[in-house]
């Protein structure tokens, strides 16, 4: 009997939190404005070292890809009417950069890797998520059309 | 065109829901934009002092521009920055470097058809190629609270392993929640283990020396699965290694007030990802959740590692005296000075150095029986 009661109070507990807090059309303009800037900054750090012609290509990639995206949501951001400021790295990723920035040689490669597996984790987390419940259409849509290229960039991943 | 497009991206979600999930339920991307659960009733217990290189650690996540878990939906939870990259940042303003550890190479390996079940094999570069004998395997699970985190996140501890033990270890990525609610993380851990039986020989391990290990969420994994393996009669593990695991649900365990506020982890934590990974809270009475209430019996000898400032230190607590009563061999330490997280910050943290050092000694020793 206690039991039961129990169990009923905690399946009225367990069903309260349900309500939607997706990021706001501005949050998600800067969030992944922000990814972008690191994949593209990092990616040129990259660059100025790595002797590895596979990094090269996927890192080279990276810059092509990632502005891709941002003309995207920039675009949809207008259509939106959302008001975007200029993509800004956050605290954490600047210290990455500054982390890449510390190694050299085959260090930085590796680092590299470490970090973009990680990065595009989260990125595919934001579009993903704003996909499912963005409110501004343009950008949900924008969102819809990057995860099968974040997907794409993490398989490659796998296989470095 | 523009009705293509969306047909073409709706049909190619729909596609990957239905791939997406192993004969369970679809993957739920909305629930990353669900409410946090309401915070507990706050507590005056002041949480333990951390010793100064802790917390020299700890004090990175402010200026890295970390916000409560606990406050946020999981989409920007797994934004925050991590303990690891708390660590990272320490090292690197003292001088040290923050890539990866050369003297091991990784390959990321599928064991099943979703995106996320794979797993990242550490080999140590010294015996790759060789020839020479067989290396022990471990099977290491990644924390997180199964909502945030990845294999990424949880190098250091695997990565370490491998290189003292001279071991193959198989860091478990699996399907997170809230897109995949408990059980997924347990069937996956449990395929990957099943896996590892039947693959280690071609990457140069013997499955006669596999032990299971994980951190948090993972040490919880390394038991239920050590659990699964011996119900299963799958070749049983030499040892589990579980540090600072979620084995109690009892909200009102001693570590859950004393350690209420601490970082990096919480007491609201714990209610923030039990929200998101439970069906219903119903779900937190399963055994392989609530470890302690488990069948514990003839389970491998087993090592568990605690932090003194950590909600989950009466977890460890309590799980070594249910497996004693059970008849397990279980050696269980409570490092003090140091929060939850601390076992992958051994470059930086003396209380971590001793941690790690002390559980590969006792790794050591389950392989050479």
């Amino acid at each position: 009997m206690k039991t039961f009661s129990l169990l009923a109070a905690a399946a009225v507990l367990a069903a309260a939190p349900a309500a939607a807090q997706v990021m706001s059309p501005a949050e998600f303009v800067a969030t992944a404005g922000a990814s972008d800037l690191y994949e593209t900054q990092s990616s040129q750090v990259v660059l100025e070292t790595t002797q590895d012609p596979k990094i090269r290509d996927y890192a080279r990639m990276m810059i092509t890809d990632h502005a891709k995206s941002t003309a995207q949501v920039k675009a949809a951001a207008a259509r939106s009417r959302v008001r975007a400021a200029p993509p800004k790295l956050t605290p954490a990723q600047s210290e990455l950069i500054a982390e890449l920035r510390a190694e050299q040689g085959p260090a930085r490669d590796q680092a590299y890797i470490a970090q973009q597996r990680a990065s595009h984790n989260q990125a595919l987390t934001v579009h993903q998520s704003y996909a499912a419940g963005g409110t501004a259409p343009a950008l949900k849509a924008a969102a819809a059309g990057i995860v099968p290229v974040v997907q794409h960039h993490v398989e490659m991943l796998k296989a470095m | 065109m523009k009705l293509t497009l969306a047909a073409s991206i709706s049909a190619f979600a729909m596609i990957g829901s239905m791939t997406g999930a192993t004969g369970a339920l679809a993957q739920d991307n909305a629930a990353l934009n669900q409410a946090p659960p309401p915070p507990p009733a706050p507590s005056s217990a002041v949480p333990g002092q951390p010793a100064a290189d802790m917390q020299a650690v700890l004090n990175q996540g402010p200026l890295l521009g970390y916000k409560p878990i606990e406050t946020l939906t999981p989409a920007k939870a797994r934004l925050q920055p991590s303990a690891a990259d708390m660590t990272k940042a320490q090292m690197r303003k003292g001088g040290m470097s923050t890539a990866p550890d050369p003297a091991v190479t990784t390959r990321d390996l599928p064991y099943g058809s979703d995106p996320w079940q794979y797993a990242r094999v550490y080999i140590p570069a010294a015996a790759a190629g060789t020839g020479g004998a067989a290396l022990p395997v471990i099977v290491y699970y990644h924390g997180g609270g199964w909502v945030i985190a990845d294999v990424n996140v949880y190098d250091a501890t695997p990565r370490f392993l491998s290189k003292q033990l001279n071991a193959i270890v198989v860091s478990v990525e699996y399907r997170h929640a809230p897109e995949f609610k408990f059980p997924a993380q347990h069937d996956d851990a449990a395929a990957a283990y099943r896996w590892v039986l039947q693959n280690a020989a071609s990457w140069g391990g013997d499955v006669r020396k596999l032990a299971l290990a994980g951190e948090s969420a993972g040490g919880n994994l390394a038991v239920a699965t050590a659990i699964y393996a011996r119900d299963n009669n799958l070749q049983a593990p030499v040892h589990i290694l579980s540090v600072y695991p979620i084995a109690n649900s009892d909200m009102n365990l001693p570590s859950r007030q004393d350690a209420a506020g601490a970082k990096p982890l919480n007491t609201a934590m714990l209610k923030w990802f039990g929200s998101y990974y439970t069906n219903s809270m119903a779900d937190m009475q399963d055994p392989r959740l609530n470890l302690v209430a488990a069948n514990l019996r003839g389970l491998p000898p087993t090592t568990i590692v605690n932090a003194q400032i950590d909600p989950l230190r009466s977890d460890g607590e309590t799980l070594a005296a249910a497996m004693r009563r059970a008849g397990d061999k279980v050696e269980q330490r409570t490092f003090p000075g140091v929060t939850h997280e601390f076992f992958g910050m051994g470059k930086v943290v003396r209380g971590a150095y001793d941690a790690n050092a002390y559980a590969v000694t006792r790794l050591k020793t389950a392989f050479a029986r």
